[in-house]
């Protein structure tokens, strides 16, 4: 009987103690780091909320200027990226789960298959696609453009190749989802005389409401994270146009000269107050799943 | 009646056709660069074919060892993904098991907990993870990017719904015959949540490969960083675009194992995202 009280521990524990060493302490600690003037190597001072105010309130400093541009880029981003990344693969979906069309699972394999490359390979890819001398754009369709260091087109090569690779996911959910939408209902709002654009407005979305709001969560979460493509494809460029703040950040922390990783930790800390909205959505989310 | 459907119907496939287009001629793009001299590129412009087929490019990635070793990478980031990929399979269902089939107090307080916490935004972790890693002597090495993401919460969740669904009398009646936790974990349980442990294999796998922002944090040494790393660098090394066929070898290259992975578990992965969605598979 004594054995049995401590066993659970040889299941849980190896777990906690992991769970202890790379989520708790990093997030306690990245928290104190936001309060000092922390160099990455030597031991933190504190400074109490200097490098807040600095971020927030100093129009002089330069993290001032970084965090906001960092802030409105990333914001920029997200508002674009969130809706395209719901609404394309939706259409493709339903397209695909018409009940007339066939080769479904073809047509969903190519639509998901740039999902399982990773960024850097994709982005290498699409640099050429958009280069100016050598690529497809310029020499098919005759433009006159260098994508990557004009706005607004350098954001659209960002959005484009996000699209490309980020939406097979979202695509294979809405399809399980609207496939499990019963065909009576179809079949009455057909008898009433319902178009295909009504049947869709008013029983598959309807219908799939939920996989609808955690599809938007996920992608919204996610966004937040962005990072690779833009510097990839710009380098934050035009004028820092497309700079978002995990570059920032990175930059601060890990980039060539002195480690400013205090100021780095509250900018972090900041983008994390935002994001925690969201992750409070998701954890109410993954309880209603489990219920 | 009829004619309306019908319609939508060339609709659907014209969008569908559309769509595939865009998404498959960057690739045959990538592709067939790759097989053309940077002369060709740069005199006939844009070809879907190339007019000369040529593997000069793929000859010179692989003999850079040196500046840009991608076949090291690729060994590299398989090493990483695998270990990855096994030691969190042994961690979610050990834990799972705990979990979902142990009482002991407290129990679901306890998860519950870490799981709130393990929703705290990860970027704040990032640059004390970098230190801790310092201070394990993980920097430059693949464990920087295989045991972090052991800690995880969201499979283990996983784990422990699948678990649950499963019937206690199972346990009971092994106990009965003097079974002890380890021998239901291993005999009994563990054979029947293989469908939710591919799940997260997969997903650990691809997850870990395409890792970006991590790998170009911890990894400094060329010979030992995983390949999406090392892309990155790629950009310098063959000289903006002066020698793109290079250049989309090495993609192309760097591409292969996870393409390879999906076209035998292509099953797995539809199943798999609609699992974590809650939604039947």
């Amino acid at each position: 009987m004594n054995k049995k009280k401590y066993s659970q521990w040889f299941f849980v524990g190896p777990h906690i103690i992991l769970f202890i060493a790379f989520i708790l302490i990093p997030s306690i600690y990245g928290i104190y780091a936001s309060f000092t003037n922390w160099n990455l190597m030597t031991a933190p001072n504190f400074v109490g909320l200097e490098n807040y105010r600095t971020i927030l309130f100093n129009q002089d400093s330069s993290f001032h200027r970084e965090f906001f541009n960092g802030m409105k880029n990333t914001l920029i981003f997200v508002g674009v990226s969130v809706p395209l990344m719901v609404v394309i693969p939706l259409l493709i979906a339903t397209s695909i789960e018409h009940k007339k069309v066939k080769y479904k699972n073809f047509f969903q394999s190519i639509v998901y298959i740039p999902g399982l490359i990773s960024i850097s390979a994709a982005a290498l890819i699409w640099s050429l696609i958009f280069n100016s001398q050598l690529g497809v754009m310029n020499n098919l369709f005759g433009f006159d453009t260098v994508w990557t260091a004009t706005q607004p087109y350098a954001w659209m090569t960002i959005f484009i190749m996000t699209v490309w690779g980020g939406i097979g996911g979202n695509m294979i959910i809405y399809r399980a989802s609207i496939s499990s939408v019963s065909q009576d209902l179809y079949e009455s709002a057909e008898i009433d005389g319902a178009g295909a654009i009504r049947k869709f407005i008013s029983i598959t979305l309807p219908s799939i409401k939920f996989p609808l709001i955690y599809t938007v969560v996920m992608t919204t979460a996610g966004s937040f994270n962005v990072f690779g493509q833009p510097l990839m494809m710009t380098g934050g460029g035009p004028r820092e146009s497309t700079s978002v703040l995990m570059m920032y950040i990175r930059d601060l922390a890990f980039g060539s000269g002195q480690s400013i990783a205090g100021m780095a930790s509250a900018m972090a800390v900041l983008l994390g107050m935002v994001l925690l909205v969201i992750s409070a959505c998701q954890y109410y989310i993954m309880n209603r799943n489990s219920a | 009646m009829k004619k309306k459907i019908d319609v939508s119907k060339y609709f659907a496939y014209l969008f569908l056709i559309t769509v595939c287009l865009i998404w498959v001629i960057p690739l045959i793009f990538g592709i067939s660069t790759s097989f053309r001299s940077q002369a060709e590129v740069v005199n006939e412009g844009f070809r879907l074919l190339p007019v000369n087929w040529i593997v000069d490019n793929y000859v010179t990635i692989l003999e850079n060892t040196s500046s840009a070793p991608i076949l090291r990478w690729i060994g590299n980031s398989l090493f990483i993904s695998i270990t990855h990929t096994l030691l969190v399979v042994v961690v979610i269902s050990v834990t799972g098991y705990g979990y979902a089939r142990m009482k002991f107090k407290g129990r679901d307080v306890l998860f519950f907990t870490l799981l709130g916490i393990s929703f705290f935004p990860n970027v704040v972790n990032i640059i004390p993870m970098y230190r801790i890693m310092d201070l394990f002597g993980w920097v430059n090495t693949p464990w920087a990017m295989i045991v972090p993401g052991l800690a995880g919460m969201g499979n283990i969740f996983l784990v422990r719904q699948f678990m649950k669904g499963l019937p206690m009398e199972l346990d009971e009646s092994a106990r009965v015959d003097g079974a002890g936790d380890f021998t239901i974990y291993f005999r009994i349980i563990l054979p029947l949540i293989k469908p939710v442990l591919i799940v997260a294999g997969l997903f650990s796998f691809i997850g870990s490969w395409n890792d970006f922002l991590w790998p170009v944090i911890v990894f400094t040494d060329v010979q030992r960083m995983p390949v999406t790393a090392g892309l990155l660098l790629l950009q310098d090394i063959y000289g903006n675009y002066q020698m793109v066929g290079r250049l989309m070898g090495s993609a192309i290259l760097a591409i292969i194992p996870t393409l390879l992975l999906f076209l035998f578990a292509q099953k797995h992965f539809v199943s798999a995202i609609n699992l974590n969605a809650g939604l039947k598979g």
